[in-house]
């Protein structure tokens, strides 16, 4: 194993494999979660609640009353179908491709990072369902032997593709975090006072003991799954992106969307994780196993990664200009860049092509406050893209008479907030009810930070 | 349990590691080691194999072949449908449907196999011998009827670094 003095510790303040799981089940040994708990549970409740009754009034009235139109079918519905899946894209992206290149300091943040992405696909997934505009039917795109004339689906069709990436995607990320977090569940069952929770995680847990048979099949698990969930790190979103570049639309129908969406997905995802991580230091008090090169390294990639998306914004609006395409050119100049939403691309251009540029400096990546403004920031930027994408496309087709111009409804505004709420429920309840960090895996890398590595003799691999 | 066992409990890998290399020398192999994390010197001194990884080739080498003939006979053979002048066999367009099928499969078959082979399943009872091993404790469980002559020997070795119990 390389082990590298650039990193810094993995877990601060030399603490013993005890205290790493007492400390990260904190909070859920003690008896009652905090006050601020209890408020913050009660405004997402309130905003999911919010949410519900958007969808009520979706389901019971129909899709008039959202602000689509003819021209503009696709209005927030898809824009935030797209983000939050970006958002999800983090959790995969971040235990599998850290696990492939080695860095041990993926430890601390994959839990957070896969309960999100877990949470995240789960409010994406509700978008395209109510965009049926008769949900209950939404069984029809099953493959299944039927009686309604043309027998089977569409194979041909992005949106089916779509389908079946984002269910595999929810399957698959929540069967990978649910499976990892089994030996902590065993964690807890043997730590815990109360007998509720020593039964609850004890069913939970599998009946884990943490024996070396168990451990061997677990490790061939992760390899498997590790290994075959890398390849929907890059498919789902490039399949999502197909939507888009199977169509001929101008400013859609590209090859650059498909590494464009995905970086852009794992840009956002990346920028949530820090929001939540930040989130979890402050109110959690993790700064020993979060630590501030932990955040320091997350803040590194996403200056990279902001390059990239700022490289795929100019590439975009030079091939428009260099195509010679008169509804590109039209496209991007007319509407993008300056006219009807020159807000929304410049929003979208600053918050994610320039102000991550900030990370350069020590000083920034240092204060807490500023990343996790800036981590926000770049999900409002990320927003700004879905939309520039989605409605600039649709509102300037080929034929002027096709022009149209959209505003959303209270109701897709309140159907958003709703996901918002949902989605602060979900990571409430996962600080509350589970541990927030692999503690299995952070003790796996604890002797990282010892004299020796922790062997009895020196191995000679310094 | 009415069967009685020698625990050999250790604070840290390393001692553990030591521990279970000179046990293995004297050319007794421990009934289960319990850690709270995967060791893999542990792993592979105990000698088994998975072969989880194999089951999981099998699997996505089915699956692939199976969705994809699925495609071709509803698409081709079953009710044929011209979208947009394509082919009916769109066979690259039956790929990506293809390839994600494959993994979903693969991840719920493999899942299950692990249930199945390590049993762990939800509800199970877990046969705990050492309260700490899923916290910061690190056991060797030993049968003393395979001990044999080297019961004071091993014990040994154990109370270099750990405790009896």
């Amino acid at each position: 194993m390389y082990n590298s003095k650039v990193r810094g510790k993995l877990i601060e303040g030399d603490k013993s494999l005890g205290q790493i799981s007492q400390e990260i089940l904190a909070p859920i040994h003690r008896k009652k979660p905090p006050l601020w708990w209890y408020a913050a549970l009660l405004v997402s409740l309130s905003m999911f609640g919010f949410g519900l009754y958007a969808k009520y009034v979706t389901i019971s009235t129909g899709i008039g009353t959202w602000g689509v139109n003819n021209s503009i079918a696709w209005g927030w519905a898809i824009i935030n179908f797209v983000w939050w899946i970006g958002i999800g894209h983090a959790g995969t992206a971040f235990s599998i491709f850290l696990l492939i290149l080695r860095q041990k300091w993926r430890t601390a943040i994959n839990r957070a990072a896969e309960a999100m992405t877990v949470v995240a696909v789960f409010c994406a997934s509700l978008f395209p369902l109510l965009h049926m505009g008769r949900p209950w039917l939404f069984f029809w795109i099953f493959p299944y032997p039927n009686t309604r004339g043309p027998l089977w689906v569409n194979f041909n069709s992005p949106l089916f593709w779509d389908f079946v990436a984002i269910s595999a995607y929810l399957l698959i990320s929540a069967s990978f975090w649910y499976f990892g977090m089994v030996p902590d569940f065993a964690t807890i069952r043997d730590t815990a006072k109360s007998k509720v929770k020593k039964a609850v995680y004890g069913f939970f847990s599998f009946g884990w003991t943490g024996s070396s048979k168990e451990w061997l099949r677990f490790e061939g698990l992760s390899f498997v799954l590790g290994g075959i969930a890398a390849v929907l790190v890059v498919s789902v979103h490039s399949i999502v992106s197909t939507d888009f570049a199977v169509s001929v639309k101008p400013g859609w129908h590209t090859t650059i969307f498909p590494p464009y969406f995905v970086v852009g997905a794992i840009f956002s995802g990346f920028a949530m994780v820090l929001t939540l991580v930040i989130t979890m230091r402050g109110l959690y008090k993790m700064n020993d196993f979060i630590t501030d090169s932990h955040v320091d390294a997350v803040c590194r990639i996403l200056i990279f990664i902001s390059l990239i998306m700022g490289t795929a914004y100019v590439t975009e609006v030079f091939m428009a200009w260099y195509s010679a395409n008169d509804y590109e050119f039209s496209l991007f100049f007319k509407t993008r860049l300056f006219g009807e939403y020159a807000f929304q691309f410049w929003a979208m251009f600053i918050a994610n092509a320039v102000i991550p540029q900030l990370f350069w400096f020590k000083a920034v990546r240092r204060r807490m406050w500023v990343v996790f403004v800036i981590s926000i920031i770049i999900n409002i930027g990320m927003w700004f893209e879905r939309f520039n994408i989605v409605v600039t496309s649709l509102s300037r087709d080929y034929l002027p008479s096709a022009w149209a111009s959209y505003s959303p409804t209270w109701v897709e505004i309140a159907f958003f907030t709703g996901t918002i709420g949902m989605f602060i429920t979900g990571v409430l309840l996962f600080f509350r009810y589970i541990p927030m960090i692999a503690i299995s895996e952070l003790k796996s890398v604890a002797k990282f930070d010892k004299p020796n590595n922790g062997q009895l003799k020196s191995t000679g691999h310094e | 349990m009415s069967k009685k066992y020698i625990l050999g409990v250790f604070n840290d890998e390393a001692t553990l590691v030591d521990a279970f290399e000179k046990i293995k020398a004297k050319g007794i192999l421990p009934t289960e080691v319990y850690t709270p994390y995967p060791i893999h010197e542990i792993l592979e001194g105990m000698g088994k194999k998975t072969r989880i990884t194999h089951a999981a080739f099998f699997y996505g080498l089915f699956a692939a072949v199976g969705i994809l003939s699925f495609l071709t006979y509803a698409a081709v053979i079953d009710w044929p449908l011209h979208y947009g002048g394509k082919p009916f066999n769109a066979f690259p367009s039956f790929i990506v449907v293809t390839i994600v099928a494959t993994i979903l499969s693969i991840t719920l078959l493999t899942l299950f196999t692990f249930s199945a082979r390590a049993k762990i399943f939800p509800g199970k009872k877990a046969d705990i011998f050492h309260e700490r091993a899923t916290d910061d404790k690190f056991v060797i469980v030993l049968d003393p009827e395979k001990l044999g002559d080297n019961a004071k020997a091993v014990e040994e070795i154990i109370r270099e670094h750990g405790e009896v119990e």
